[in-house]
């Protein structure tokens, strides 16, 4: 198992330094990233020279890549394009938890609900449960997440205003004095719990189809047959030997789910004006800052080969003939 | 005769699907003695392994439905008990090993945790200790070498013989008193067959067991099986002690399965198969289901209209269903020639 998580290890390092390239290059080959600078009166020839300087921008792509990436190694992607005093780093470091934190609670509940959907759904197919179940996913797919946002937040709004009850707070990540300890992590499960639900909508849709699906394949298996005829309680049936195998698929799913929500969940926390990944992504894109733009890119591929490589511990794990030692 | 320890009466099972009903098992009925074999032989289809799945409740309700008909085991009816008391029966008295040990075994859990399992299942009081050196040595019984290491792996590292050698250790892991072979051998290849047999023998000693065996084998019927339930189209056509079968069949479709087998000691240029195919069993063909593939019916009206019973045509209790039985006494046939010669297949 060691050798095999190691070996699985060591074959995403090739896979960032490929998605570096194709970074840097796509980012680099799709324009001047000082056009709109050297369009401002305001930006002195000399300023611009030395931005130019600094980051070697006048030198081949190739030696702009490798001056790069050694910043980006040795000095953790080192300072925007166009504010030289600051750190891409500290951004990073503030908004990154943020996101974490949004995206784990929203998903770990996501799994949970959406696993126990779909295996009830499976296992009383075609039942009221199991129609209700698919309508409310079908729903779930369908409903655009900016508008569930909305709806979410002027429902907890009117709640405040008509009987100044204060359930869940309709933006930002705290109030402004949360006090410490325990009432600081209430205070910010109080302003995650919307965005959290809005998220787990989705997810929960996805994962109970993706759950039923592959429950239902199982079921019929002749190795679950082999369960009941060996006399074992229908529960041990379903959780032990049907379960563990259809679980597979659903690892697969949510752990691209992770990855792709790491990037950030975009315009959910616009909405909820969370200072996450996703506002901060869309801030260097507003502020046209090629650089930041490259470490966020940077970090979202590696969040999405890290929680491959999550899944694909969690394989061996399951599935005693995926690992390899 | 000995009480028997099942006993199956009239027993009909149905599947509803989109092009209709299927009458997998109609009207089947039969005994089987405590430590004898019965072999239940037929074509794929035929029935057979779904009349005992359905007594054990294995069969998925919906689709499947048991219309009528009763199993007692013992005494009591399996069909009217309730899913608790036949959930303790099954894997306890009453074992299955199935056909496919290729996907008959969990593949994310270690076998003896399988078998293990199985043992706790029935008995409450065996430790996890205890039920892991009672897996060792019933792997050791059916032949699996290196047991204590075999125990903590996974079936992808069995091969299919002694997966099938695994499949026989669970499903005597609680002496049973009834041991439902389904096709044990059919995914094995030759020279394992003849070892996972020997197995199956060791088994039955082991847990003098009555044994039912689901088979298309001739072969291994003459083999292991002391008396044989021949089935076509859902219903029994034959039944009798296997001597009689082979030296006497009285059905013109045992008659037919027998000639179908290449023999050994004459140089053959064609089998002779049945000719024609195995019936819908949405919609069987009226009166005797086999007529249209019979070489006895010949246009006999009869054999279009009327349904033969089951009647005793014969010593001990030979049961065959057609109206003709009569003339197959002393019918040519490759194997009335020379009986039970060349069955082996």
């Amino acid at each position: 198992m060691v050798t095999y998580i190691v070996r699985r290890f060591l074959y995403s390092i090739p896979v960032l330094f490929a998605a570096s390239v194709l970074i840097f290059f796509s980012v680099t080959v799709a324009g001047d990233p000082l056009a709109t600078l050297k369009q401002n009166p305001l930006a002195s020839k000399q300023t611009i020279h030395n931005i130019e300087k600094r980051n070697h921008l006048n030198d081949p792509i190739t030696t702009q890549y490798a001056y790069w990436l050694k910043e980006a190694v040795t000095n953790k992607f080192g300072s925007p394009l166009l504010q030289p005093g600051t750190k891409i780093w500290d951004d990073l470091k503030r908004v990154i938890p943020h996101t974490l934190q949004l995206v784990v609670l929203a998903e770990v509940l996501a799994l949970l609900v959406g696993i126990s959907i779909g295996v009830y759904s499976a296992i009383r197919q075609y039942s009221i449960f199991d129609y209700a179940a698919t309508t409310f996913s079908f729903l779930g797919f369908a409903m655009p997440v900016f508008w569930l946002a909305l709806m979410l937040q002027i429902l907890f709004t009117n709640i405040f205003i008509k009987w100044h009850v204060r359930i869940f707070y309709t933006s930002g990540l705290s109030s402004q004095n949360p006090g410490g300890g325990i009432h600081f992590w209430i205070d910010r499960l109080q302003h995650l719990a919307i965005p959290a639900m809005t998220l787990m909508l989705l997810s929960i849709a996805q994962y109970s189809r993706f759950m039923r699906a592959s429950m239902l394949e199982v079921v019929n298996s002749d190795y679950v047959r082999t369960a009941r005829a060996k006399g074992l309680p229908e529960r041990k049936v379903t959780l032990k030997h049907a379960l563990r195998n259809a679980l597979i698929p659903v690892v697969t799913v949510s752990a691209l789910n992770f990855g792709a929500l790491i990037g950030g969940a975009v315009i959910t926390e616009s909405i909820f004006q969370l200072d996450g990944m996703g506002p901060y992504f869309l801030g260097a894109l507003f502020n046209q800052d090629a650089y930041v733009v490259m470490a966020w890119l940077m970090v979202t591929a590696t969040a999405v080969v890290a929680f491959n490589l999550i899944a694909d511990v969690l394989y061996g794990y399951i599935d005693p003939r995926i690992r390899y030692d | 005769m000995p009480e028997p320890i099942l006993s199956i009466r009239d027993l009909v099972v149905e599947f509803a699907t989109e092009d209709g009903v299927v009458h997998a098992v109609d009207g089947v009925t039969y005994d089987v003695f405590p430590g004898e074999t019965l072999g239940i032989v037929g074509e794929s289809g035929s029935g057979k392994s779904v009349s005992q799945l359905a007594i054990l409740g294995l069969i998925p309700q919906p689709p499947g439905r048991i219309l009528r008909g009763e199993a007692e085991f013992e005494g009591k009816d399996l069909l009217k008990m309730s899913k608790k008391d036949l959930r303790r029966l099954r894997g306890g008295q009453v074992a299955m090993v199935f056909q496919d040990p290729m996907t008959s075994l969990n593949p994310v859990l270690k076998i003896g945790h399988q078998i293990a399992e199985a043992i706790q299942a029935h008995q409450d009081d065996v430790g996890d200790k205890a039920a892991k050196a009672r897996t060792i040595a019933l792997l050791e019984l059916v032949g699996v070498p290196n047991p204590d290491r075999r125990y903590d792996q996974y079936p992808h590292e069995f091969s299919g013989g002694m997966r099938q050698r695994a499949m026989i250790a669970m499903a005597i892991a609680n002496d049973p008193k009834l041991l439902i072979a389904d096709e044990p051998t059919t995914a094995l290849d030759v020279t394992i067959q003849a070892q996972i047999l020997e197995t199956l023998k060791t088994a039955q000693e082991e847990s003098h067991a009555a044994t039912i065996l689901i088979t298309h084998d001739l072969g291994l019927i003459a083999e292991l099986a002391d008396r044989v339930v021949v089935m076509y189209a859902g219903k029994v056509v034959e039944l009798t002690d296997v001597q009689t079968l082979f030296a006497a069949p009285r059905h013109p479709y045992t008659v037919g399965l027998m000639d179908s087998l290449p023999r050994l000691t004459v140089d053959e240029e064609w089998l002779r198969p049945i000719p024609g195919q195995p019936p819908s069993l949405i919609s069987r063909p009226p009166g005797c289901a086999f007529h249209p593939r019979c070489f006895l019916s010949q246009g006999r009206t009869r054999c279009r209209t009327e349904e033969p019973p089951l009647r005793v045509i014969g010593p001990d209790g030979h049961l065959s269903a057609c109206h003709f039985a009569e003339e197959l006494v002393g019918q040519s046939s490759k194997l009335i020639d020379e009986p039970v010669a060349g069955a082996s297949s």
